[in-house]
C-alpha cells in the first residue's frame, strides 16, 4: 500500500519539476519568492498589530507574544477619549483635502505640461524636487514659512494686504490642520503631476483628432476622452495619494506635533504618540489597526473600479 | 611522542594565557546621549583607558529614543550594564525591578555620599525609599531677562519682578508689539517641556502633579492665559519648545524668558544686550519657592552581568563631578562642589542664582507611569490657552485622569 502510494507520486513530482523549467510551475516560483517576503515583512508584523490591539501590553512584556487578552477593551476606551472624534474628523479631513488639492494641482500641471510648450519637459523635471526632499526637510522649511512672528507666509499676505494681523499657523487652533494640508500638498502634487502626465501620454493622439473632426469642443474632449482613459491612472494616483497621506508623519512632527490642544492630531500621529511618548503600545497598535481596516476598503474600492477597465 | 607531550604543553600554557587575559578583562556597556564634547562621552572613554581591567563599549543613544530603546533591550536582554535616563523616567525602570537598588553600594561608597546631592534630584532617583541610581547633572529654570529694555522701559534692573503679579505688570511695561516686542517668552509646548515650565507654578502653590486642580494651580493657569490673550507672550508660545522661545530672547523680540542654564553659552555668544537670571517669581511675597529639575540620572540595569564593575564605573564617573561645569558647561546635583568662575560676568552672576534656584527644584514625579500624569498636565495646559476650556474645567479633567493612575 504505501509503496504503491510512493510509485504512485513519482511520476507527478517528475511532472512538477519539468514544470518549473517550462511552464507554469516557473510562474508559481516567481510569484512565491515575493509572495513570502511580503508575508514575512508585511503579512506577520499586520497580524502581530492586530494582536497587540486586544491584548493588554506592558512596556516590559514588549518582547513576549504571549500577553493577556483583554478583548475589545483597548477599543471601547480609545472610542470613549475624548480626543477619538476629533482625531477621526482631522484625518479624514487632512486626506481628503491634501488628495484633493494634490490631485487638483497635479492634474492642471500635467494637462499644463502636456501641451508640449519649449522648455515644458525641464520645467516638468525641476517640480519633481519637491519630492524628492525628505518629509522631515519639508517640514522644517514649512516651520519657518508658517512661523507666526517672522514667518515668510504672513509677510507675504501683509505686505500684500491680505490679512492685517499675523496668522499663528501652527498655533492657532483654527489653522493648525491647514498649515499641514498646505505642505503636503506642496510635497505630494508633483508626484500626482508626474503619474498623470505618464497617463496623459498614453492617451493615443488619434482619438483627439477624431473628436476634433466630429466638432468635440475641448471640455468635451477631456470629459469623453481624457478622463475615461486616464481611469486607471487616477485610481492609481488617488489610491497612492491615499496611501501616502495616511502615512504622512513627518510634516506633523516637524510643524505642529499634532497640536494646538490636538487641533491637528491625525490618526497615524496619534498612534505614534500613544505608543512612542506614552508607551501605551496596546491603543498605539489598535489605531493602526483602524487605519488598516480603512485602508484595505479603499484598496477594495479601487480594484472594483478598476476591474472593468476598457483597454486598447 | 616527545614532539606531541611538547605541543601538548604548549597547547596548556596557551589555554592559561588566554584565561588570565578573560579574567581580567570585563567590558561593561554603557548607553546615554552624551556626544564628544559632553561629559558622559568623555568620562566612559577615560575609564576605559584607567587599565582596570574594565573596558567599556560606549554607545550614543538620541534624547527621543532613550526609553524605547532601552526598553526594548531590556525585553529583549540585551540590555546595557550602565544607561542614563532622563529622571522623570527612572521610575518607570525602578518601579519594575528593571534597575539595580543601589542603596547599599551608595552606603558602603567612598566615592558617592547620598547627602551631597540636591534633594531633587535625589529623590528621581529614588523609589521605595531606596536608590536605584546616581543624579548625573541637574538643571532648573529661572527667569531670564534684558536689562537694557528694563532701563528703557524705566524699570530698576536691581529689582525684578518676584511676585506673579509684578511678572505680569513687568511684561505689560515691555511690551511693544509695533517693535515686535513680547514682554515675556516661555513654553507650553504638548510635550515634557510644558510639563516642565507648568508644574513649578503649582508647586509654588502647595499643589503637585497630584494635586493640579487646586485654587493656586488655577490662577497660575489664568495667568498664563492672559500672557497669551493680552499678546504679551507670542501665539506661538503653544507650540515652541524652550530653546526656541528663548532663541527670540537673544534676537531682542521678548524682553523675558524663562529658560534654564543650558542657555547660558549660546546667550554669551548671541545676545548683544545685557541680561541678568532672577529666581522665578513666586505667587506672592512669602511664598513657597518651587523650580523644575531637569537632567538624567545614571543607573544600572538588574540584569547585568558585572554589577560591581559597572558601579566602580558610576564611581568614576561621580567622582569627576567637579569637572562637569568648567569642562562642559553642566550643573553638577551635588550642593558639596563649589563652581569655579569662569570669568564672563553675566553667566558666572547667572550661575549664582542657579544655584539658589537648585535648591527649590523639585522632582517630577518619580511615578512609574509619568508619562500618562505629565500628558494629563499638557492636555491641560493647551486646551485653556487654545480657550477650549476655561483653567478651572481642564484641571479638574486633569486631576480626574491623573488620579485614574494614581489609584
Amino acid at each position: 500500500m504505501r509503496s504503491r502510494r510512493l510509485l504512485n507520486g513519482y511520476p507527478k513530482m517528475k511532472r512538477l519539476l519539468s514544470s518549473v523549467t517550462d511552464g507554469k510551475g516557473f510562474d508559481i516560483l516567481l510569484v512565491s519568492l515575493p509572495l513570502l517576503f511580503l508575508l514575512a515583512f508585511s503579512g506577520l508584523p499586520l497580524l502581530y498589530n492586530v494582536l497587540m490591539s486586544f491584548q493588554e501590553v506592558d512596556i516590559f512584556s514588549l518582547g513576549r507574544l504571549i500577553r493577556p487578552f483583554i478583548g475589545l477593551d483597548n477599543y471601547r476606551e480609545l472610542f470613549a477619549a475624548p480626543e477619538f472624534w476629533p482625531i477621526m474628523w482631522n484625518t479624514m479631513l487632512f486626506v481628503v483635502c491634501s488628495i484633493a488639492g494634490q490631485f487638483t494641482l497635479g492634474l492642471a500641471l500635467a494637462l499644463f505640461f502636456d501641451t508640449g510648450f519649449r522648455g515644458s519637459s525641464f520645467l516638468r523635471g525641476l517640480f519633481l524636487v519637491s519630492w524628492v526632499m525628505p518629509g522631515l526637510v519639508v517640514g522644517a522649511i514649512w516651520n519657518w514659512i508658517l512661523s507666526g512672528d517672522f514667518g515668510v507666509l504672513n509677510y507675504l499676505l501683509t505686505s500684500s494686504g491680505l490679512i492685517s494681523e499675523n496668522i499663528f499657523w501652527r498655533s492657532d487652533v483654527d489653522y493648525s490642520l491647514w498649515a499641514v494640508v498646505l505642505a503636503n500638498i506642496w510635497l505630494g502634487t508633483s508626484f500626482n503631476m508626474i503619474l498623470l502626465s505618464v497617463g496623459l501620454a498614453g492617451i493615443p493622439k488619434d482619438l483627439y483628432e477624431a473628436s476634433e473632426l466630429d466638432g468635440a469642443n475641448i471640455l468635451q474632449r477631456f470629459s469623453t476622452i481624457t478622463l475615461p482613459m486616464m481611469r486607471s491612472t487616477i485610481g492609481a494616483v488617488i489610491s497612492l495619494g491615499l496611501i501616502f497621506t495616511l502615512q504622512q508623519f513627518d510634516l506633523f512632527a516637524a510643524i505642529t506635533s499634532g497640536g494646538p490642544a490636538n487641533s491637528s492630531n491625525v490618526a497615524q500621529y496619534w498612534a505614534w504618540e500613544l505608543s512612542f511618548r506614552q508607551y501605551d503600545f496596546a491603543k498605539g497598535a489598535t489605531v493602526s489597526t483602524l487605519m488598516i481596516i480603512t485602508v484595505m476598503i479603499a484598496a477594495v474600492l479601487y480594484v472594483r473600479s478598476t476591474r472593468h477597465e476598457v483597454r486598447i | 611522542m616527545k614532539r606531541l607531550h611538547i605541543l601538548g604543553g604548549s597547547v596548556t600554557a596557551l589555554a592559561l594565557l588566554a584565561s588570565s587575559a578573560f579574567a581580567e578583562d570585563v567590558t561593561i556597556s554603557v548607553w546615554s546621549l552624551d556626544k564628544e564634547t559632553q561629559p558622559a562621552y568623555n568620562l566612559a572613554k577615560e575609564f576605559n583607558d584607567l587599565d582596570n581591567g574594565i573596558k567599556v563599549d560606549y554607545r550614543i543613544v538620541q534624547f527621543d529614543d532613550v526609553v524605547t530603546e532601552a526598553m526594548r533591550a531590556f525585553a529583549t536582554g540585551q540590555a546595557p550594564d550602565i544607561i542614563a535616563v532622563d529622571n522623570p523616567e527612572h521610575a518607570l525602570f525602578a518601579a519594575r525591578g528593571a534597575f539595580l537598588d543601589l542603596t547599599d553600594r551608595i552606603a558602603a561608597s567612598e566615592a558617592i555620599d547620598a547627602e551631597n546631592y540636591f534633594p531633587g534630584p535625589l529623590n528621581s532617583v529614588t523609589w521605595d525609599g531606596n536608590y536605584f541610581g546616581v543624579p548625573k547633572a541637574t538643571n532648573t529654570i529661572a527667569l531670564y531677562y534684558n536689562t537694557d529694555m528694563f532701563e528703557a522701559a524705566g524699570l530698576d534692573p536691581e529689582d525684578p519682578p518676584e511676585t506673579w503679579d509684578e511678572l505680569v505688570e513687568t511684561a505689560r511695561k515691555l511690551n511693544k508689539p509695533e517693535d515686535n516686542i513680547y514682554g515675556i517668552a516661555f513654553s507650553a509646548k504638548a510635550n515634557e517641556e510644558g510639563t516642565f515650565q507648568f508644574l513649578p507654578w503649582v508647586q509654588m502653590t502647595g499643589g503637585g502633579y497630584d494635586k493640579i486642580n487646586g485654587d493656586g494651580a488655577v490662577r497660575a493657569l489664568e495667568i498664563w492665559k492672559s500672557l497669551l490673550d493680552e499678546g504679551l507672550a507670542s501665539p506661538d508660545t503653544l507650540t515652541r519648545g524652550q530653546w526656541d522661545s528663548t532663541g527670540t530672547f537673544n534676537s531682542g523680540n521678548a524682553a523675558m524668558v524663562i529658560s534654564g542654564p543650558w542657555e547660558l553659552n549660546r546667550m554669551v555668544e548671541e545676545a548683544d544686550f545685557n541680561w541678568r537670571v532672577a529666581l522665578l517669581p513666586v505667587p506672592e511675597e512669602g511664598a513657597q519657592r518651587a523650580s523644575a529639575m531637569g537632567d538624567f540620572n545614571w543607573a544600572i540595569f538588574a540584569n547585568t552581568e558585572h554589577p560591581d564593575e559597572a558601579f566602580q564605573a558610576l564611581e568614576y564617573f561621580a567622582s569627576q563631578d567637579e569637572r562637569l561645569f568648567p569642562d562642559f558647561g553642566q550643573l553638577p546635583a551635588r550642593g558639596d562642589i563649589e563652581l569655579p568662575p569662569t570669568g564672563v560676568a553675566p553667566k558666572d552672576a547667572a550661575l549664582q542664582v542657579f544655584l539658589e534656584q537648585l535648591k527649590y527644584a523639585k522632582a517630577r514625579g518619580p511615578h512609574p507611569e509619568w508619562p500618562k500624569i505629565s500628558k494629563a498636565i499638557q492636555d491641560a495646559i493647551q486646551l485653556t490657552l487654545t480657550g477650549q476650556k476655561t483653567a478651572q474645567t481642564a484641571l479638574d479633567d486633569a486631576q480626574k485622569r491623573i488620579d485614574a493612575v494614581l489609584n
